[in-house]
């Protein structure tokens, strides 16, 4: 009976409403910029890793030929693209990712959870891929 | 527009986490604030449970449960968490970028003054929060949700990821631990 009576205290008792926050929409914008762009990293490191799959295919099926020298060849045939494409974009992706690993490591704090935990995995996983294409060149 | 629309149309422009934000985020903060009585954690938590949310809802149609119900699982997650740890290494909002840090500080300090105005209406409700948070989180959790929050046995199954029974048994339990200690009531 006096369990019930408590029951029925707690439920009429009044409760403490939020009626308006100010600072609603500037935190949902803030929130809305801390996802990270490991999508239109990916899309940039595709296109040296296709082209050194390209050039890996060219040296197993043409005769006389060798990734390393395809890759001689790109260099002194496309200077520019090749410049771009297996030194700068590389480079770029991993300042990029480092400093994204570091972010995510300061918002997630204490609590990391399985999504925090692969997002840097991927972009420790670029790194490797930037640094692969940056010895690919440097041959 | 429905929950799939909504979800839908994030999953395709993230920028629309804005709607899900004005939809959501005040009755989250109020069910938070009622489980903590302090305006600082709530703010903070409330900031994780929905960072928390954008950085997870492109899996959340695969969970089968309504928006509703996953945030408040998140926010139930982010506050037992908290009151284990007792305290947070840092708050969020030293780690993530605001557009304007003074105005937003402003608007926070804003906030603060008028829900702790409001928290001191409720002088009753503060004397049961402060004994409420003595007892283990798993009790606190139940009769949060049932008798603040308004919950009915099912939604609160839902969001606990509980059984029916064994609800019932912490409800009772927890009840009769909390009336032992507000027995000045």
């Amino acid at each position: 009976m006096e369990t019930q009576n408590f029951e029925e205290k707690l439920l009429k008792m009044t409760k403490p409403e939020v009626n308006q926050l100010k600072h609603q929409d500037m935190l949902a914008d803030a929130i809305t910029n801390a996802k990270d762009k490991s999508v239109v990293s990916w899309w940039w490191l595709s296109i040296p890793l296709f082209i050194i799959a390209m050039l890996t295919m060219k040296s197993v099926y043409m005769p006389h030929t060798t990734l390393i020298s395809n890759i001689k060849e790109l260099k002194s045939q496309q200077p520019v693209t090749s410049v771009i494409f297996f030194l700068i974009v590389p480079f770029c992706l991993i300042i990029f990712n480092a400093f994204s690993i570091l972010k995510i490591w300061s918002l997630t704090g204490d609590h990391k959870d399985s999504n925090s935990v692969r997002a840097i995995w991927v972009n420790g996983l670029m790194i490797f891929f930037s640094i692969i294409i940056l010895i690919f060149y440097a041959l | 527009m429905t929950e799939i629309e909504l979800l839908n149309k994030i999953k395709n422009n993230p920028s629309e986490f804005s709607e899900f934000f004005k939809l959501y985020y005040k009755p989250i903060f109020g069910y938070i604030l009622r489980r903590t009585g302090d305006f600082d954690d709530t703010a903070d938590i409330a900031a994780d449970t929905f960072l928390k949310a954008f950085r997870n809802i492109n899996n959340f149609s695969y969970r089968g449960i309504s928006v509703k119900v996953w945030l408040y699982r998140i926010a139930t997650n982010e506050v037992n968490l908290y009151i284990r740890q007792k305290k947070r290494d840092s708050t969020i909002f030293e780690r993530i970028n605001v557009a304007d840090n003074d105005l937003f500080n402003s608007y926070l300090n804003d906030d603060k003054k008028e829900l702790e105005a409001e928290l001191q209406k409720h002088e009753q409700f503060l004397l049961v929060v402060k004994e409420l948070k003595t007892l283990p989180v798993k009790y606190q959790e139940v009769i949060s949700l049932r008798y603040f929050e308004g919950k009915d046995n099912k939604e609160i199954v839902e969001i606990l990821n509980i059984k029916e029974g064994t609800l019932k048994s912490l409800l009772s339990r927890g009840l009769e631990k909390l009336r032992n200690k507000c027995n000045q009531f």
